[in-house]
């Protein structure tokens, strides 16, 4: 993989956005997920509207060899509905928090979708060819009286349009207090987790009327909390393995062999503070809004309000990268907090050799940090800069007194445009970046 | 949240944090601490809070509190109210004249002024620092460092003024003759009614100590957080207009 950073191996082009181009955007059109599945042949979104939209690679045009192919919608499905809890009178947003691909086993895709509490398997697959023949009816569609059908008449394959059908395969209901932030399918491809702030559970993806919690750090009295789980994911390789982030900045690594319930870490991964950045908001910002596993197992991505942090799973006491995403809004952290946009959740992002990671900021811009080079890019993902195969200008925040031509001031930031969600393409250099309720899909420049 | 095409304006807390124990530092903590009181209060009058915003909320807000205690007292011998400004505001549209007949603004203030005599009273060879409202929260004991002391269910009081078991017992003087405990014991606690759900009550009436606990220095009815909303506990609320009356009385 070429590196990410502007100059002459690497340029991020336009290459497509869908979604609506109002500006007033419906609540239930904002993109909530986007997971591409493993061989990136299929991109995912869920929504805060419960809905799942599926894209599909189209193979590239033999006509015009120079170009990818592009994402096209494959399947659009009504994954969540809203609910109501009678017993605590609460509703149940049907938002998609986290949608996660399993690997393909058969011709059929299958994916995990998730809102607060109900964890759905879909089954997404095709049908282009229709049964007909029947002698079972009559011609007016009334069902034929047995006694009357007297020849067997064996059915004729016809090809059809093609129909791509998701059907629900298993619900994983009522295990779930507390609002769901996270699903991960495990290596061994049978079993997977499923994180809420004070609980994780591991379920088998065959059976829906049992799960089992493996850490629980509900206290005995509530009125003690003062910490929450973020984020969790089980190792790529390891099926025994999993971490866990907190609300304090602090990931726990557990592994499932020592004990049934895994309260007692085996491995905790935490950066000393520094005392000369120390703030009220230590730690608001410190804590921990998404981690991800390198696709080599060997180091662990963490994110937190103003940097994304790579671990090395063998060191524990503190990163071996540490990158600044927005540095310049460490000044503004009264204000962010009393917008509360301080609170905000960012997703972070590997590639796929592990050789970059990408980021969300606010203004719709995002981040990519080049591991190896140290180089980092800002780029922007709007409407004016969207011509096809558009090269994408890196941009940049002036932080002093000075405002550089095409910069822009950290005070004329719109932070109602925030990149929480993004996806790296397991295999090329395709991106796709959610932008309230439009999807960019950028790739590189193919010289 | 900033409009879209609305330029944001600087505001003045954006500073560079200050030495702490500056008075722009004190400044900085008192109106992060009344910004962090409004969004708890705000997120509890929802019908789910986010509980990981509650958390970091709460931790902020006890973090705050207790540097705010670490603070060497402005003035040691008369158990002044603390200044309107910084304390008590809480939103800009907010009644901010503390003289007013808000009940929260006049609550905490006479709250503060008679504990600080109070504690004056018990042990004389302290000295007694003007507590500001966090400070009684602040030292109490069994506040565990990790979480927040709440009103727990406890024996019902007998319906007998403070006035009447605060005199004699001061009378007898020294230390540990009278607690504040005590002189809460006696309060009606039929007075509370019905639980906010905040406070996690349970079915039993609170004692002194935990009444004492749940006093907030700035909100009218719900303060420091607790997340036994979560649990399905019944409800009962604090009547702070009665209380008032109580405690003014002395």
């Amino acid at each position: 993989m070429a590196g990410v950073a502007g100059g002459n191996d690497f340029q991020w082009c336009f290459s497509q956005v869908k979604g609506a181009i109002d500006e007033d955007v419906a609540e239930a059109d904002i993109i909530s997920t986007v997971e591409f599945n493993y061989s990136g042949e299929l991109l995912a979104t869920g929504d805060k509207g419960g809905r799942v939209v599926i894209f599909q690679h189209e193979q590239e045009s033999k006509n015009r060899p120079h170009l990818r192919g592009e994402y096209n919608v494959y399947s659009t499905f009504q994954s969540h509905e809203p609910e109501f809890d009678y017993l605590k009178s609460l509703e149940i947003e049907e938002k998609i928090n986290k949608i996660r691909w399993l690997p393909q086993q058969n011709a059929a895709h299958f994916l995990l979708s998730t809102n607060d509490k109900t964890i759905k398997l879909w089954k997404i697959s095709e049908r282009d060819k229709r049964a007909e023949g029947y002698n079972l009816k009559d011609e007016d569609g009334r069902v034929r009286d047995p006694f009357r059908i007297t020849s067997l008449r064996v059915p004729v394959l016809m090809p059809m349009d093609l129909m791509v059908e998701a059907s629900p395969r298993r619900i994983f209901a009522n295990a779930h207090t507390y609002h769901i932030n996270s699903i991960s399918v495990n290596s061994d491809h049978e079993t997977y987790l499923s994180a809420d702030d004070l609980r994780i559970n591991l379920w088998h993806l065959e059976i829906t009327d049992r799960s089992f919690n493996i850490v629980d750090i509900k206290p005995a009295n509530m009125e003690e909390l003062t910490e929450v789980i973020t984020a969790a994911e089980c190792h790529p390789h390891q099926c025994n393995v999993f971490v866990y982030s907190s609300s304090k900045g602090t990931i726990r690594l557990c592994d499932m062999r020592e004990a049934a319930l895994c309260d007692r870490h085996s491995k905790f991964f935490e950066e000393p503070e520094d005392p000369s950045s120390r703030s009220f908001f230590s730690e608001i910002i410190s804590s921990i809004s998404d981690v991800k596993f390198s696709h080599s197992g060997r180091y662990m991505m963490t994110r937190d309000y103003l940097s994304v942090k790579v671990w090395d799973l063998n060191m524990e006491n503190r990163p071996v990268e540490t990158y600044q995403v927005h540095e310049y809004l460490r000044s503004k952290l009264c204000s962010l907090y009393e917008n509360d946009c301080i609170f905000d959740k960012f997703e972070c992002c590997w590639n796929g050799s592990d050789s970059a990671i990408m980021t969300g900021s606010y203004n719709n811009f995002f981040r990519m940090f080049d591991r190896n080079t140290r180089r980092d890019i800002t780029l922007e993902a709007s409407r004016e800069s969207s011509k096809p195969r558009a090269t994408l200008k890196p941009r940049k925040v002036s932080t002093g007194g000075k405002r550089k031509k095409d910069e822009i001031s950290v005070d004329s930031l719109d932070f109602n445009k925030k990149i929480l969600h993004t996806a790296w393409h397991p295999k090329d250099n395709v991106i796709a970046v959610a932008a309230t309720n439009n999807l960019y899909i950028f790739q590189d420049k193919i010289n | 949240m900033i409009l879209k095409g609305q330029k944001r304006k600087l505001p003045q807390e954006d500073l560079e944090l200050a030495d702490s124990g500056g008075p722009v530092w004190e400044s900085q903590r008192q109106f992060v601490f009344s910004v962090s009181l409004n969004k708890y209060q705000r997120s509890q009058e929802l019908p789910e809070p986010s509980l990981r915003r509650s958390v970091l909320i709460a931790n902020t807000l006890r973090q705050m509190s207790l540097e705010g205690c670490r603070e060497p007292p402005a003035d040691m011998e008369v158990p002044e109210p603390p200044p309107p400004a910084g304390l008590l505001h809480r939103d800009v549209e907010e009644d901010e004249d503390w003289e007013s007949t808000d009940s929260d603004v006049s609550l905490s203030a006479a709250i503060s002024s008679i504990l600080t005599v109070l504690d004056s009273t018990i042990d004389g060879s302290f000295p007694t620092a003007p507590r500001s409202p966090l400070r009684s929260l602040e030292n109490l004991s069994g506040s565990s460092e990790g979480g927040v002391a709440w009103v727990k269910p406890g024996v019902r009081g007998h319906s007998v003024s403070y006035q009447q078991q605060a005199e004699p017992k001061a009378r007898d003087g020294g230390p540990g003759d009278v607690t504040v405990e005590d002189l809460f014991q006696d309060i009606d606690t039929c007075l509370l009614e019905r639980d906010m759900g905040v406070l996690g009550l349970g079915g039993g009436h609170p004692t002194g100590e935990d009444l004492l606990r749940y006093l907030p220095p700035f909100s009218n009815l719900k303060c420091l957080p607790s997340f036994s909303s979560f649990s399905p506990l019944p409800a009962e609320a604090f009547e702070l207009d009665n209380l008032m009356e109580i405690l003014v009385e002395s």
